[in-house]
């Protein structure tokens, strides 16, 4: 497994720069992800849906269904997509640290 | 990202068609099947388009692809299709050229064929050369199985179309579920488990979720879970689901034969294929055991079968008992349905034969 460091911090990281453990996420996680999946800098608006996946992660175990970060965070999909353009799975679950989605995708 | 050109769709098929087929669209009269591998549609406008089918492995290089748009170009003005099973269809608005292509394509070693009551390509999956999940190879099997029922291809001297499908494990992608012949990749121990990562890389709820028997619950202490052995069939879709169940064993994942499944409407309607082999090793590169098993199911349906018959049509006519004893094949407890809807697949009837 490979491993990326952020400010003298070493983080391990899967073939697709996934963060291997959701635990030890920090915001400058995100920060440096960022880049890659299309985004120069995270705003607020950013920060609202990260936090809000990190959340329902640890309440519940899983990633929410599109349908359900929709509705809670008062973003449409479609806006979703303006924050991260790689999408909710690839972009905003790699910044916020989750597994990487699985099954047929 | 802001200049990416998104949600153009496909090219509009229209813009590629052949200019015979542009001006005969929707006026088509009837068609025949001029020989293995001719057709020829013939419009009310007396317009005559003949179609030459070859077959092509699915899998193929950028240097195949090359070289059949080299023939379409020296015989038919540049238009190719390809079909729902995978074959290259060669459009000619000029008969006379038919023959000429036919004997090119052999010449590079492509078979002209799978039209009418034949063997057509088999419809199958990615294996061992794309997926993870598999339970067998796909491009491996069809090779070996199409080398050996070549002659089925090239001529239709079957009863009735025989379709022949492969899925390498049995999400079944494709139409491995519907059709007369269908080849299957089954696993048949319990997945292990990796207890260390899978808390870090796998959705629990989402893994218990994902098991068709329940056999699987959460164990808080190891930040894990456990499967019920006993509970298991070996379906793999833990596994899709999360990277730390590992399913995939070198020695016992295995290949299965299934029949009888159509999804024309035609005579009787669609049916699901059924099981008839449980069991076959897998053993690369020729897989012997699966090849002489779809070679003996074919040749007996051959010679039983009315013309006409599908493989369907003449086990629900014999009767699924007939089938066993003509085949030969081994009926066991495997092929007695436990899952939820089961009850509607045990006789409620005391017609049967001895
Ligand atoms: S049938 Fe299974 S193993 Fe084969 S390509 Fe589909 S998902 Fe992958
Ligand atoms: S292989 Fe299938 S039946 Fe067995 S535990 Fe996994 S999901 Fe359940």
């Amino acid at each position: 497994m490979a491993f990326i460091e952020i400010n003298g911090q070493q983080f391990e990281v899967d073939e697709d720069g996934f963060l291997l453990n959701p635990d030890t996420w920090i915001e400058d996680v995100a920060k440096y992800f960022c880049k890659e999946e299309g985004i120069d800098e995270l705003t607020e608006d950013h920060w609202k849906v990260i936090k809000y996946l990190r959340d329902y992660f640890f309440q519940f175990g899983i990633a929410p269904m599109v349908r359900k970060l929709c509705k809670d965070t008062g973003y449409s999909l479609k806006g979703i997509y303006e924050l991260f353009p790689t999408g909710p799975a690839k972009g905003a679950c790699k910044l916020a640290g989750l597994p990487k989605p699985t099954g047929c995708v | 990202m802001a200049q990416a050109r998104t949600d153009i769709g496909p090219p509009l098929y229209k813009e590629m068609l052949p200019p015979i087929i542009k001006e005969n669209y929707g006026k088509w009269q009837y068609h025949e099947i001029v020989k293995p591998g001719v057709l020829v549609h013939v419009s009310e406008t007396g317009a005559k388009l003949y179609t030459v089918r070859a077959g092509s492995p699915r899998l193929i290089s950028i240097y195949f692809i090359r070289e059949i748009c080299d023939l379409a170009d020296k015989y038919c003005d540049g238009y190719l299709r390809f079909t729902s099973r995978h074959n290259v269809e060669f459009l000619l608005s000029d008969g006379s050229k038919v023959d000429a292509l036919i004997a090119e394509l052999t010449e590079k070693g492509v078979p002209v064929g799978g039209t009418g009551n034949s063997i057509t390509n088999i419809v199958h999956t990615q294996g061992w050369v794309h997926c993870h999940t598999p339970a067998t190879d796909a491009s491996g099997i069809v090779k070996s199985v199409m080398d050996e029922l070549f002659e089925y291809f090239t001529t239709m001297k079957l009863p009735a179309k025989l379709r022949i499908s492969l899925a390498c494990c049995l999400n079944m992608c494709g139409a491995v579920h519907c059709s007369d012949i269908a080849i299957l990749g089954i696993h048949r121990t319990v997945p292990k488990i990796d207890h260390d990562t899978l808390h870090k890389v796998c959705e629990i709820p989402t893994l218990t979720a994902s098991c068709p028997t329940a056999a699987i619950r959460p164990n808080p202490k190891l930040k894990s879970v456990e499967i019920k052995a006993e509970r298991c069939m070996y379906c793999g879709n833990c596994y899709t689901m999360c990277p730390s169940v590992h399913i995939i064993d070198a020695k016992n994942d295995a290949v299965s034969i299934w029949v009888g499944g159509k999804i024309s409407n035609s005579r009787i309607g669609p049916r699901f294929s059924r099981l008839a082999i449980p069991f076959l090793p897998n053993n690369p590169p020729r897989w012997p055991e699966v090849v002489n098993a779809v070679k003996h199911i074919v040749e007996v349906y051959a010679a039983n079968a009315q013309p006409g018959e599908r493989m369907a049509e003449w086990i629900e006519r014999i009767s699924w008992e007939k089938f066993f004893e003509v085949t030969g094949l081994q009926f066991t407890d495997k092929h007695i349905d436990d899952f939820t809807l089961a009850q509607t697949t045990f006789r409620s009837t005391t017609q049967f034969k001895w």
